[in-house]
């Protein structure tokens, strides 16, 4: 019956975007995106880009964000705590970060934890869902979160001040200067929160204990135009994170974890009549304390750097063809507590056509082959074609074949790291379906993911666990998305819904994957009347299993945010107040088993805007 | 299960029970009596769940899993890691939630809750007035080890017995408790003789690398020792350990090969068993050598021996239910396979 509920408001939001209309396109001046590829070579892909406006509403995690605005599920140890994405049913490890145009997956455990991703200091977070393994490399499986900062001139200037308080004595604030001149740009920022983390599971009285965290987060990208052909630009962030690691209802806990992340980038970019060339020269850097008492001294670590050159070289045979080169060179170095310290050098060479038959009709190839490693390297290739069958319908098939190499700590872990690791590979293919009846646009897309040779860590017949090659898993389902915007004299409203199905199972016992929710639901509804906003965010995870014989279970849940703005003065000059309340109907619901997640909680939140 | 736990994985499964709908191992419940049984301690999942208690009557019919939640409506914590009798009561020993959980040992019924002064507590072992309780204390500082004293009356802690690093099981042979020093998570050497008296270590004997189980017959107190693993520093054979508990002198060390690393030490009557290599292997309680090969092939997380039978429990892929199997103690044929909880990591004969 519930489910039934869902299926009509599915419906209902089908219906109601038959009138909706097209976003506005997001326009800047001149603009110099760092993530060429993914505008180039993902026109086949679903993707869908978060833009300021978004970014500014939740709060400054790349987990709030992406929980209520896409259709990534996430794991969350607590609120604020480890986050683990699952995307289309693949695990974190099979969920590539792009930094600027940069696999930034750790290699030491192959993951990003969303929760230490401050999204206050990008342009945009785009999701770029199927699979990417020929553009970027490693763990590009279920999908792929961009993270972009622009390079833009002969732009207004922009600055934002901003301070946010609210419940658990959490605080944070981010400033940030966007200066542009004709020929150069500077963006400036920094964030920072902190918050005691220490909130009442609802109607327990009991309070997570040991939750408190604090994130640091600075920035600084800059561009000059050398020429007309000829643009530099520098990436840089620093990112320094201190967690509690809060404890369960039946579990207390000490522990705690503090990382630091540099990365750096320069980027060359050169254009001419039929060429585009980029040169990205990076390096990351990536160091986590372990901390099982948090009031001790002693602790474990992890370290890694990584130099990476990226040279992509975009060719146009003629209007219609047009070709692309990539070389990546990445040499990671990694060392830590318990697994030594190791070397990994891969070069991989990557080649993409995309050809345009006609004004209906493109079809595109493109491959990857990696060198150097000691394991096989993976050969992957993905295929595309986008056909127009109506002005108003277009539909996209894809077939990728993608790959994640071995984590430092599967290879290398004391005791039971595995040196005799393959990487694992998955198939994908993918059908997407574009209603654009002009201003409305709809999507649906079907999945169907195989991948096998999947890492899994298990007991040997000593006892001693061991990760081995040994797991396969096949995922499908179904993505649907609407909008729905509509302007009667000053009020404006917009409507948002997105649904996915997703069946994941492991093909050695044929049960569903544990923590892959059949069924994801994120609704918004946004109103602005003159200088008021409000909006209405909702979330409905579905039922997981957290057993593999899924004999246990967490319940779904649903939780839904209010929020509320008010801007003084001009636009160009702008104080706006705002109040958000999440969870606002206070529902005791977990998202790991054991971890009950907060009730109602405030948030005040006082920004100054000059552009 | 040590190197699962260092390696912080929270990704094993998880029982929450509020929300088990159709759970089609638990049969109805039966109140009362669990007298007459047998008592499955399954350690749950690791941080996010709790552990559970499982019920095998007698006559091996059945088996009725969370009975403990059944009976008192609240969950006994996280990792269960064993129980011990004394008296007419139950000693739960919940592991990472630092209590031990007090229960009539027939009908289950909660009398007690000890929080105080636990810290990774691991074995009970009960004389008549007092319960002793093996701690790591913090499991990275090899010199907080203690042995915790409860008054079996108040169920109050008492006292605290400073031990050598890493005590495991514990037995009372009706004079001495025995405290064999596993070493945590890396490796000790030593068995504590403890007078619970006056509660002071009265001896230190030292046996082979990692003694993993005990097993009291007559004056003997056998102890095997799974050696140094692979992984260590240094490799060392297991061994088999004979100790005279009227001198608490070893008395013979049987050795096994440097990579055979034995474990589950059991007997019953004069039958002696233990698992190795994939193996259950079966000696008696006087032999004076190792046996060469194996009775049958298993591998099993524990191994116990009891009254014509032997209860294996498998814990499978540690993220879902294990299984309770159990054989003919005389032809080895299984007699029972029943779905416990998950990871069953201790058998309990409450009789």
């Amino acid at each position: 019956m519930k489910r039934f509920g869902y299926i009509l408001f599915l419906m209902l939001a089908v219906v109601a975007s038959v009138q909706a209309q097209q976003d506005t396109i997001y326009d800047l001046g001149e603009v110099v995106v760092s993530d060429s590829r993914l505008y180039k070579f993902s026109q086949n892909l679903k993707t869908e880009t978060l833009k300021d406006s978004v970014l500014q509403r939740n709060t400054a995690t790349l987990t709030d964000l992406l929980t209520f605005n896409s259709l990534i599920y996430f794991k969350e140890n607590g609120y604020g705590m480890v986050s683990s994405p699952s995307f289309r049913g693949t695990n974190a490890a099979q969920t590539a970060v792009i930094w600027n145009g940069i696999n930034i997956n750790s290699p030491i455990n192959g993951q990003v934890d969303f929760n230490t991703v401050m999204t206050n200091a990008y342009d945009a977070v785009t999701i770029r869902s199927g699979g990417g393994s020929v553009q970027y490399g490693s763990g590009a499986v279920g999908g792929s979160v961009h993270l972009e900062n622009r390079i833009a001139f002969d732009e207004d200037d922009s600055h934002r001040y901003q301070v946010r308080y609210g419940s658990f004595n959490t605080l944070s604030y981010n400033l940030r200067s966007q200066l542009s001149g004709k020929n150069s740009y500077l963006d400036a920022g920094i964030d920072r929160i902190t918050s005691d983390n220490d909130y009442e599971y609802p109607g327990t009285g009991i309070r997570n204990r040991n939750g408190a965290f604090e994130h640091l987060n600075l920035s600084l990208n800059t561009g000059y135009k050398l020429d007309d052909k000829n643009t530099l630009g520098f990436f840089g962030m620093f990112g320094d994170s201190d967690r509690n690691f809060s404890g369960t209802l039946t579990a207390p806990a000490s522990d705690k974890y503090a990382d630091k992340n540099i990365r750096s980038m320069l980027k060359w970019t050169n254009t001419g009549r039929s060429y585009e060339s980029e040169l990205r020269i990076a390096y990351l850097f990536e160091r986590y304390e372990y901390y099982a008492d948090h009031e001790s001294d002693r602790y474990t670590f992890g370290r890694q750097h990584s130099a990476i050159a990226d040279y992509n070289l975009d060719y146009h045979i003629s209007s219609r063809i047009k070709t692309s080169l990539l070389l990546n060179y990445t040499s990671v170095s990694a060392d830590g507590s318990n697994i030594g310290d190791n070397n990994r050098n891969t070069l991989a060479v990557g080649l993409m056509a995309d050809h345009t038959l006609s004004e209906h009709w493109k079809y595109g190839i493109n491959l990857r082959q990696e060198f150097l490693n000691e394991f096989d390297n993976p050969m992957v290739f993905s295929a595309y074609t986008i056909y127009r069958v109506l002005p108003e319908y277009s539909i996209k098939a894809n077939i990728s074949r993608n790959y994640r190499v071995p984590t430092f700590n599967d290879l290398f872990w004391d005791t039971g790291g595995n040196e005799d690791l393959e990487p694992e590979h998955s198939m994908q293919y993918e059908l997407g379906n574009i209603l654009n009846f002009h201003p409305f646009r709809f999507t649906v897309n079907l999945f169907y993911i195989k991948a096998k040779d999947m890492i899994k860590w298990q007991p040997d017949t000593s006892g001693q666990w061991v990760p081995v090659n040994v797991a396969s898993a096949t995922n499908y389902g179904l993505e649907l998305r609407g909008k729905y915007k509509i302007s009667i004299g000053e009020h404006q409203l917009h409507f948002n819904a997105s649904y996915a199905y997703t069946k994941a199972i492991d093909n050695n016992t044929d049960k569903q994957l544990i923590y892959v929710p059949y069924h994801k639901i994120t609704g918004l509804a946004d109103y602005s009347f003159r200088r008021w906003n409000a909006y209405y965010q909702f979330l409905m995870n579905g039922e997981v299993y957290t057993t593999t014989d899924n004999s246990d279970t967490v319940d779904a849940y649903m939780v839904a945010n209010l929020g509320i703005n008010y801007r003084f003065f001009q636009r160009d000059h702008g104080l706006t107040l705002g109040l958000r309340i999440a969870n606002i109907f206070d529902k005791y619901y977990e998202n790991v088993a054991y971890r009950p997640m907060p009730g109602r909680n405030f948030q005040f939140q006082l920004t100054y805007n000059i552009n | 299960m040590k190197q699962f736990k260092r390696f912080g994985f929270a990704l094993l499964g998880v029982l929450f029970l509020v929300s088990c709908s159709n759970d089609d191992d638990t049969t109805e419940i039966i109140t009362g009596d669990y007298a007459n049984g047998i008592l499955i301690t399954n350690e749950g999942p690791f941080n996010n769940g709790t552990g559970t208690l499982s019920f095998i009557p007698q006559d091996l019919s059945q088996i009725e899993n969370e009975v403990y939640q059944g009976v008192n409506d609240e969950e006994l914590g996280n990792i269960v890691q064993s129980l011990g009798f004394a008296g007419d009561d139950a000693y739960v020993v919940v592991n990472n939630s630092n209590r031990i959980v007090v229960a009539d040992r027939y009908t289950l019924e909660n009398t007690a809750t000890i929080e105080e002064g636990q810290l990774q507590p691991r074995a009970f072992a009960g004389t008549n007035d007092k319960g002793f309780v093996t701690n790591w204390g913090d499991p990275y500082d090899n010199d907080d080890d203690f042995v915790s004293v409860i008054d079996l009356d108040s169920k109050t802690v008492t006292g605290e017995i400073p031990v050598d690093f890493g005590p495991e099981k514990i037995l009372y042979n009706g004079t001495y408790i025995y405290v064999a020093h596993q070493g945590g998570y890396g490796q000790n050497n030593l068995i504590s003789v403890i007078d619970p008296t006056d509660e002071t270590v009265v001896k230190t004997i030292t046996v082979a690398y990692s003694p993993n189980s005990m097993v009291i017959s007559g004056n003997t107190l056998w102890v095997l020792c799974g050696g140094k693993p692979s992984y260590a520093d240094e490799e060392t054979a297991g061994e088999l350990v004979k100790i005279d508990m009227t001198t608490n002198e070893v008395t013979l060390n049987l050795a096994f090969g440097v990579t055979d690393h034995p474990s589950n030490l059991t007997a019953a009557g004069s039958n002696m068993f233990y698992t190795l290599n994939g193996g259950v292997y079966q000696t008696t309680v006087s032999t004076q050598a190792l046996p060469d090969t194996a009775a049958f092939e298993g591998s099993f997380y524990s191994l116990t021996a009891h009254d014509g039978y032997l209860f294996g429990t498998d814990a499978g892929d540690y993220a879902s239910r294990g299984s309770v199997i159990i054989f003919d103690i005389t032809n080895f044929n299984q007699v029972q396979t029943f779905t416990a909880g998950i990871i069953p990591g201790g058998v309990y004969f409450n009789d």
